[in-house]
């Protein structure tokens, strides 16, 4: 009975004192709350909210220097997870910034594509296989439908199409953020 | 192989219908050719023809098939182009369009066809 106790107490000690050594060994120091909203963010990396980025304009939230309704591509949803994440109320996506649509990709037209790689130095996320010359591909996986591919083209030749979906691309469905955006709707 | 020995690579190859990325770890000192037959992509995709007419290169730029690589590059296998990029420019040209960057703003208001 005694060697149990002991046991157990000399167990619980030794983890208390495990745990507390790795909470400050490996302290996080980056700011926890901008981890948070940038997680929130769709990661597109489109720029449409006025920031280079999804994690600039998460340090931008985090500061106060932005709203939470310019991320179109994230749309009612994002707002309401943000709204939820920082204590402020929802309100409707700020048109400056562009409205919400549904996901499309960027589709290149070979027959037109000369080869001419200003698409992929535009591209923010890697998704255009191709190099000076040689055909240029969109890695639909990998595209998040920014758009800035399409005006960099010189000879007009990216579209952007939906997703068809097959057993490849299907995808668990976002979850939904339950209540929606009450004054939008009216 | 210790983990010291090796490094992450990914090799792509992309047509409009199909794209594959395949990640695997290399050798230190591995060259482009070495991680295009450890990916087994040719066995994927038949048309890519290992020869001297094969394209290939690291985010977006050229390189030799016997070029070293560095942990974390991509492998790209290229195909050629369909159009001749100075009929292209011809043919524009004569429809009066205009041409260099940021030509896609004027274009798409003229309602270009693909």
């Amino acid at each position: 009975m005694l060697s149990a106790i002991l046991m157990f107490s000399g167990l619980g000690a030794a983890f208390g004192l495990l745990l507390g050594y790795a909470a400050t060994r490996f302290r996080v120091d980056s700011d926890p709350v901008v981890d948070q909203i940038d997680s929130l963010l769709p990661q597109t990396q489109c720029g449409q909210c006025g920031f280079a980025g999804c994690h600039p304009y998460a340090e931008a939230m985090a500061n106060g220097d932005a709203d939470i309704n310019q991320c179109p591509p994230g749309g009612e949803a994002t707002i309401q997870a943000l709204a939820d994440l920082l204590g402020r109320d929802p309100k409707p996506l700020n048109p400056e910034h562009g409205e919400e649509k549904p996901k499309l990709v960027a589709l290149i037209d070979e027959k037109t594509c000369i080869g001419c790689t200003l698409c992929i130095q535009a591209c923010p996320v890697d998704a255009i296989l191709g190099a000076a010359k040689q055909m240029h591909t969109v890695i639909e996986s990998e595209c998040t439908g920014c758009e800035l591919c399409i005006e960099p083209c010189p000879v007009d030749c990216i579209d952007m199409v939906e997703v068809e979906q097959s057993l490849d691309t299907w995808q668990w469905p976002y979850p939904s953020t339950g209540s929606s955006i009450v004054s939008d709707a009216a | 192989m210790d983990a010291d020995d090796t490094i992450p690579v990914e090799v792509a190859y992309a047509t409009p219908a199909h794209q594959l990325i395949l990640s695997l770890v290399v050798p230190v000192g591995a060259c482009i050719e070495d991680a295009i037959k450890q990916s087994g992509i040719l066995q994927r995709f038949p048309e890519i023809e290992m020869d001297h007419a094969l394209r290939v290169g690291v985010f977006g730029k050229l390189a030799k098939l016997n070029s070293p690589l560095r942990a974390g590059d991509r492998v790209e296998i290229y195909r050629p182009l369909i159009a001749d990029p100075k009929e292209v420019r011809r043919q524009r040209a004569a429809e009066g369009k205009r041409m260099g960057k940021g030509g896609g703003k004027s274009g798409s208001q003229e309602g270009v066809s693909g």
